[in-house]
This record gives structure tokens, sequence and C-alpha cells, in this order.
């Protein structure tokens, strides 16, 4: 890699321990990828900054980069912690998990982290253009936020992402290149896709065959929201590591099926039918008949959309005996939700918004095992996904209308 | 661990150093992706994903040898923790390495090697004796005498 005079300086460790250690993690990494190069970055979405994900390994080094006075240089938001911090008791979350996601928070915001906790980040204005380059973690934003919006970052693990905020670089490989963003693998959607569940289903079954590949998707409709291309993005970043898709006719990279490929012919073509969606919905539901103990909605963080749609489908009703309805949103959501009387309704309903945090990054293990959990209901892949090996948890997969329901009637 | 003198080279791969140094352990090969939140116990070693081939082996000083990562980014951390916590891998081997699990092995540091001939993935049993000097770019199958 060539450097700069500047990075050089970084590297040598003229500007400090923390922006030292960050650009040997960078040189190292773009080493590995044949980077020639540096490049800036506007803005970092930080992974890691749960406990659960972080440990008291990664605790240490965020903290280490705090004492000896790093500082981000660019716009930082904090994904998803470990517990919610206003509510971490009723949900059943042990102190000390509060305390040390406490501490490993407070070590961000002394770095200059904004603590959003949250994997949507784009639902609360951490929002970068097209063409963008940006260093992004959590594998379902990466997928959305390079697909759906057009900006340009590779799939950043923890200590990158925080190599990347603490020196405004990374190397220029990957997906931050044009040539390697175009599509490679063809999947022609057959069926309609009448729920936002669907899109996850689709994701789950493509994500499977794509592995790391870039899919292109046809016969999806014009009209598709950015909460079906929220589920998609997630689902297609958990069977696989998909980081950029695109959709012809939505996605900016993909005005015509010539353009997504870049004129070149793909090297697979799937067809998604109505059996592949009955084969990954049956693939997603892990249980024998299990109690419904817990319903969560939100993975990734709910919209306002979502919240209201919940909120409406509540209205008047209230979930069974035994039975939680978590709603896992941003904070800035949940407030949201409050000035619009959504959170009321739900929260009369017997459910409630949780914030900062969402099954998948929190102890939930230790939740399901105190509250004598049986089963889990959700209309997230992604859960669905992660929960059975997470938290040796059963669960039921549809869509958000079954997943409601199912939280009044206490069965799915 | 077995000594020098009781064991004989018996094949070796060639491949990419990812993140250099050198260990020596028993191979665990996986045919699908792992995922490293969720997939993997951090405090045990153990493999928890549901269905996937290694669930319920255990990558405690094994050399870890799989396709590719997936799923989460939290991964690299993960890696750091298993390995912090005295139950990661002492190396890995993979198709094509995954940044979320790269930035993994650099900052766990242990010995990490891609692009390796033949495809280990086929060829390495579970159990088979490996030596990876990743800074040489070697992978060696190790018999005992």
């Amino acid at each position: 890699m060539i450097l700069t005079e500047q990075e050089q300086r970084m590297l040598d460790g003229k500007e400090g321990y923390p922006v030292q250690k960050a650009m040997q993690i960078l040189v190292q990494l773009g080493e590995i990828y044949d980077a020639k190069r540096m490049i800036p970055v506007s803005r970092v979405h930080m992974p890691g900054s749960s406990v659960v994900v972080a440990g008291e390994a990664g605790t240490k080094l965020v903290e280490k980069m705090a004492a000896n006075g790093g500082y981000f240089k660019v716009t930082t938001t904090l994904n998803t912690g470990a517990v919610d911090f206003g509510q971490w008791k009723e949900l059943g979350y042990p102190e000390e998990t509060y305390k040390q996601q406490l501490r490993l928070t407070r070590a961000y915001e002394k770095l200059g982290g904004i603590a959003c906790h949250t994997c949507t980040p784009y639902f609360i204005g951490q929002v970068p253009r097209l063409g963008e380059h940006i260093a992004w973690g959590e594998s379902s934003a990466i997928a959305f936020i390079n697909s759906v919006l057009g900006a340009r970052t590779n799939r950043e693990g923890g200590p990158s992402a925080l190599a990347a905020a603490l020196t405004g670089l990374v190397p220029e490989y990957g997906y931050h290149l044009q040539e390697n963003r175009y599509g490679q693998i063809h999947v022609k959607v057959e069926v309609p896709l009448t729920e936002a569940v669907d899109y996850g289903s689709l994701g789950y079954w493509v994500g499977k065959k794509a592995a790391s590949k870039v899919p292109v998707f046809t016969g999806i409709p014009g009209d598709v929201t950015m909460d079906q291309l929220k589920f998609l993005s997630a689902a297609l970043a958990s069977s696989g590591s998909v980081a950029l898709y695109h959709v012809v006719g939505v996605t900016p990279e993909a005005a015509t099926l010539e353009t997504a490929f870049g004129g070149r012919k793909p090297e697979e073509v799937l067809t998604f039918d109505k059996s592949a969606l009955a084969e990954s919905e049956a693939s997603l539901n892990k249980h024998q008949g299990q109690k419904v103990s817990i319903v969560v909605i939100g993975c990734p963080h709910a919209s306002i959309e979502e919240i209201g749609a919940i909120a409406k489908e509540l209205d008047g009703k209230h979930v069974g005996p035994g039975v939680e309805l978590w709603v896992t949103a941003a904070q800035p959501i949940k407030a949201f939700a409050e000035r619009c009387g959504f959170e009321q309704t739900i929260v009369k309903a017997g459910g409630k918004i949780v914030i900062d945090t969402c099954p998948i990054l929190s102890p939930m293990a230790y939740v399901a095992s105190k509250k004598g959990m049986q089963a889990l209901v959700t209309n997230s892949a992604k859960l669905a996904h992660y929960a059975p090996g997470q938290w040796a948890m059963p669960t039921y997969y549809g869509s958000l209308q079954r997943c409601l329901k199912a939280a009044v009637e206490g069965v799915f | 661990m077995s000594s020098e003198e009781n064991t004989i080279m018996a094949g070796v791969f060639k491949g990419r150093k990812v993140v250099g140094g050198k260990a020596r352990g028993e191979a665990l090969v996986s045919k699908e992706p792992i995922c490293f939140l969720g997939g993997i116990d951090v405090k045990t070693g153990r493999v928890t994903e549901v269905g996937h081939p290694l669930e319920g082996k255990n990558i405690a000083g094994k050399v870890l040898v799989f396709p590719t990562g997936k799923g989460s980014t939290g991964g690299s951390y993960l890696i750091f923790e298993s390995v912090e916590n005295g139950v990661g891998p002492c190396a890995m081997v993979n198709r094509a390495v995954e940044q979320v699990t790269a930035i993994g092995c650099i900052i766990a540091e242990i010995p990490m090697m891609d692009r390796v001939v033949p495809d280990p993935i086929e060829l390495i049993k579970d159990g088979d004796l490996l030596e990876v000097d990743a800074d040489a770019g070697t992978i060696t199958t190790i018999v005992k005498k």
C-alpha cells in the first residue's frame, strides 16, 4: 500500500497510540485485500456496540483507545447494545450486563460516538448518499445502505470500524470499487411477495446460495417498501454474508438488468418460486408446537410505519396470559410512536416498546431461562435464524398479522 | 501436542498468508460457512448453530478449516473473545477470507490463511494434525510415526 505523508505519520505514532493502532489494523487489512491506498470515509456505524459481542476483550480495547485520547474523526453512530437502559430490570436483564454495557457505551461516548444503539441508523438520520464512502457495521444495515441507498462500504467488523472512526480512513478495496459492485447472480422472483415477511424468506433462501456474492433481483414490484427491503437485507446477511444486492427498477445502481450486471453475464440464475418460498418459511420454523412465550417484532429495529401497523392491529385487544410482546426500535422512533399515540395503544394491549437492544445482541438466553420461556414468535427471518442457536429457543416464523394474533391468542 | 521427533510430514498445502504466525493443532473442517455470533459459544468453544455441520463440536485449540465467514459483523470481537477466553481456534484456514473473520484473526493474533491449494476443505479430515505456517504460506499435515 502507498500511504500519504500524513498517513505514514499516523502509522508512525505521531498522532498518538489510538490512531497508530488503528492505522496498523487498516494497513494489515489493506494488504490482505491488495488495496493500493487509503480513502476517506464520511461516516461510521459501529458494530461491537453490545457487550455481548465486544466481550471483556473488546470493551478493554475500546476503553484503552478512550483512555489514550482517541477521538472519532467522523460522525459515528453506535449499533444495538445489550440492554434497554431504561427498563432493563423489568425486561429481566442481569444487572451485571447493564453495568458492563454502561462501561462500553461510556467508552464509546468518550471517543465521540453517538449512543443511539440501533441497527437501523437509516431510520434516524444517519443516511449516506449514493456513492458516499463509509465504514458500516451491522450486517443488515450494511446490505441496506450498500444496496438501497447506494453508499459504499465493506462488511466492517468491530475493530475495523473502530479503526475507521479513529482515522477517518479505510483501505480502498471491495465494495468501495465500482468493479466489485456489479451483480453476479440473477434471482428471478416468480411468486407474488404479499407480506413483508416474504421478503425475509426470499433473502434467507438466496443468502444461503449466494454466500458473499452480489445477487440481482428481478420480479420485485416497484412499490416495495423500505421495511420490506430492510427484511430482505437482514435475511440475505444472516444465511449468507451478502453485503450488496440490486433490485432492478428499484435500487439506484440497477436501472436495468444490464446496468446491474455491468454488461457481464450472470454466473448463475436462480428462480424463487412458490415452492422455494414454502421451503424457506419451513426452514425458519424450528419448533415442536411449544407454548408461545414471547413475540418479537422489530428485527431489524422497527420503523414508525411498522409500529403504526402494530398499534392498529392491537387496538382494543390484549396479549394473552403469560405472553410477552416486545417491539424493538430506536429511541427516537419510540419517541415518535409516543407522539403518534401508537406506544400508548401497544402498552394498553400489554406490549412494550424496547429500545437500545434486541434479543440477538442481548443476554436473551438468561432472560428466557429465568422467565421459563418456551418459544419465540417473530416475523423476522434474521431473528428466527439466530434464536434457536443462540438461546436454544424454538421459533415460530410468520407474517406480522399472524405474529400479533399469536400474541393475543397465545397459540401460533 | 505430539513432539517433533515422533512425527513426519505427510502432505503440504500452499496458500496465502492473511495473518502471520505459526500454530499446530487438530483440524476441524466445515463445508459450510461459519458465523461467530450465535453460531459459537465463546465461553466454551462449542458450535451452537442448529443444523450446522459442526453443531455440538468444539473449536477450542483446533485449526478451523471452513469456506468463509457469514452473518453478523459482531464476529470479529467474538473471535477475539473466544481466543482471550482460551477456547478459540489456534489457526484458521478459509477458501476466501471474508473481512469480519480476517479482522477477528488480526486482533486475536492467530495465524490465518486462505486461497490454499489443493482445496483443504475437500482433503483435510477432522482430527488430522496440522501445522500452519502462515508466514511461509504452508499447511503441513503431520502423521505420527
